[in-house]
């Protein structure tokens, strides 16, 4: 083989042109910013905005397809399109937020534009990631890109501990991931999906070193999914990040490690399920109860978020737990990521410079000064406590119910209680905002239309996706169908 | 024999050097014994007839990394205080994870059953490696490309703008 001849390496347009489009997109900002002037960087997140709708359309190709390319390392099936199209609309309410708040701390617009579609090109690999080495350059991708986000805003101590502390831990975790993906390979003598499931089910590893290689990458992912004990990192790096791309970490990031985590586990690795599932539990108990314990206490609001943040994976790893619950899973990360979407864009609103108006007592009185907002607000609480009939229930109920369905009825009877306790601090910020008196200041910057349309999409999708949930669970269900038929459905693409 | 005496000499090597830089408390000797450690580990590479990973070690770790972690702890003020950053703080706890990580990985070792390729002739390896990047892993090998990207522009982002903050 001299020639390099692509139809024999499963070379295939329709998978990639999402990415292309994330890519060539993140360069061209970067070629025109050059020419721009810092004040002009709005422009730019407009082009952002466009170049994620273009990959969103690219996306819409690919749906129904359930197909391979190059032999395997990418999976074109539902699974990728469903979580592309979340993480591209993830991302694009993160550059709304960003609009203008980007312009008015001086964050230099194209490096910060490119660099967020940069992590989306990572995140939408490790949905689309059929191999252990594009999992790990996709993970890769995405952290390096956020890691430079968090510590954008160099005048302020906060956000370069934020990026510090990321990035060491980061790295850290990162380093278990391959390690782990190492040992697996040595075990099963291959990195694509298919073979190392091939290889468990016909008991053909070397049964220590694909434990090992399992539990390292438990490890790796746990820290990117901010479970416990591998959350130290999250409330800091939350607090310290710029706030838009704090809703970015806390929605793409998370929906990213989650796409990968589920797809690994559940599917490839599900036929060695005895050798994880116990510790999914043990991480998801402990998950929940440290962030919904630790958020009581938290009196600034970003820090009470990354706790939140940390809480809602742990129901999320109820799910993974329980073998039938995958679609819920989905369903349930989807209702997680508009919440949290709006409750930063609102936090956006209230935030002023040198880090005011980003405690739980300012939002005294919003009610009175602005209903609309306070009222999205509430919807975006209520959802992440899991009141009927918003997102947030609906996701929980799945989850709950699958796992009971599994037999986990201790570690559902855990989650109901956290859910309880979480009630506590979701519904203080909105006896706040409705039953004491004050008179937030608003920074006039963060009441830009991009932010406010961001709330207002949040808002609608809490509610329509809470209202009426079966296109969603049934979008969840295809989507997990898909990626976890048998090897022989999913063809290659033809040329 | 020989490869056992080598082998073992190389091992001797790594470990202690590694030691150093653990335990030493001047983290000018822990900079410099990390060259020990990765030369040790290059050996072995080429010991078990990985000329291309062995090279790559000698590049990467040793032209690269340990350079440029040299240079690093030379240029930074009050080195010779340094002895205090890398104090030997909660023994205890230390010493029981490596225990408890050593105890697992020994178990591993003893209970997985090792093929033995028996010896092969020392093949160069960098033609395969070569047509496996053009060839089955030419997608991962373009996306690593666009990590670099990535990690430059986060790079410049971090530096470029602390110099624009002092000026």
């Amino acid at each position: 083989m001299n020639t390099l001849n692509l139809a024999n390496l499963g070379f295939a347009w329709l998978p990639l042109l999402p990415l292309i489009a994330v890519a060539v997109g993140a360069a061209i900002i970067l070629l025109v910013g050059v020419r721009l002037e810092d004040e002009d960087s709005a422009g730019l997140g407009i082009l952002a905005l466009g170049v994620l709708l273009v990959s969103f359309v690219c996306t819409l190709f690919t749906i129904g397809v359930n197909a391979e390319a190059f032999g395997g390392a990418l999976l074109t099936d539902d699974y990728t399109a469903f979580f592309e199209i979340v993480i591209q609309a993830a991302a694009a309410i993160s550059v709304a937020l960003s609009l203008d708040y980007a312009a008015d701390n001086g964050l230099a617009g194209a490096e910060y534009y490119s660099l967020v579609l940069f992590a989306v090109l990572g995140m939408m690999l490790m949905a689309a990631a059929g191999d252990l080495i594009i999992v790990f350059l996709g993970l890769e991708t995405m952290s390096i890109a956020v890691y430079a986000l968090a510590g954008f805003v160099r005048r302020e101590a906060r956000s370069s501990e934020a990026a510090l502390k990321y990035f060491l831990l980061g790295a850290f975790s990162t380093g278990f991931l391959l390690y782990g993906i190492a040992l697996i390979y040595g075990a099963t003598g291959t990195v694509h999906l298919d073979g190392i499931r091939a290889a468990i089910v016909a008991r053909a590893a070397s049964q220590p070193y694909l434990e090992l290689g399992v539990g390292l990458m438990v490890i790796g992912f746990g820290f990117k999914v901010a479970a416990a004990p591998f959350h130290a990192w999250t409330p800091d790096a939350y607090e310290g990040a710029p706030t838009p791309i704090t809703a970015f970490m806390a929605t793409g990031v998370k929906l990213a490690a989650f796409a990968s985590f589920v797809r690994v586990f559940m599917i490839y690795l599900g036929p060695a399920a005895a050798q994880w599932s116990g510790v999914l539990w043990v991480l998801a108990a402990l998950t929940m109860t440290v962030g919904n314990v630790v958020a009581l206490v938290q009196d600034n609001i970003k820090r009470m978020l990354a706790y939140s943040a940390i809480a809602h994976a742990g129901y999320a790893l109820v799910g993974m737990t329980a073998a039938g619950s995958a679609a819920a899973v989905l369903y349930y990360l989807v209702a997680y990521a508009f919440a949290t979407l709006g409750a930063f864009a609102v936090v956006i609103v209230l935030e002023r410079r040198a880090t005011a108006g980003l405690r739980i007592a300012d939002y005294r009185g919003l009610a009175q000064t602005r209903p609309g907002l306070a009222a999205a607000m509430t919807l975006f609480m209520l959802s992440l406590t899991g009141v009927p009939p918003l997102a947030g229930f609906v996701g929980k109920l799945y989850v709950f119910a699958a796992a009971v369905d599994s037999g986990h009825v201790p570690l559902v009877v855990i989650a109901v209680i956290n859910s309880a306790i979480s009630a506590y601090y979701y519904i203080g910020v909105i006896v706040a905002m409705y039953m004491q008196e004050g008179t937030p200041e608003i920074e006039p910057s963060g009441a830009s239309p991009g932010v406010l349309i961001g709330v207002a999409i949040a808002a609608l999708a809490v509610v329509l996706i809470g209202i009426a949930p079966t296109p969603y669970m049934n979008a969840a269900r295809d989507a997990f169908a898909a990626a976890a038929g048998p090897p022989a459905q999913a063809t290659a693409f033809a040329r | 024999m020989i490869a056992v005496i080598v082998f073992w000499t190389l091992a001797v090597i790594t470990v202690l050097s590694a030691m150093i830089t653990a335990f030493s408390r001047n983290i000018v000797y822990s900079a410099f014994a990390l060259l020990g450690s990765f030369a040790g580990v290059a050996g072995i590479y080429l010991l078990l007839g990985a000329d291309f990973l062995f090279i790559i070690q000698i590049f990467i770790y040793i032209g690269g990394i340990l350079v440029v972690t040299i240079f690093a702890v030379m240029l930074t003020q009050g080195v010779a205080d340094m002895n205090i950053s890398n104090r030997i703080v909660g023994l205890i706890p230390a010493a029981l994870i490596a225990l408890l990580a050593g105890a697992v990985m020994l178990e591993a070792i003893l209970r997985t059953p090792w093929p033995h390729p028996g010896t092969a002739a020392l093949n160069p390896t960098t033609h395969a490696i070569g047509n496996a990047f053009l060839g089955p892993f030419l997608l991962p090998f373009e996306i690593a490309s666009v990590v670099l990207l990535a990690a430059l522009i986060g790079a410049i982002v971090i530096s470029r703008q602390a110099a624009r903050a002092e000026a």
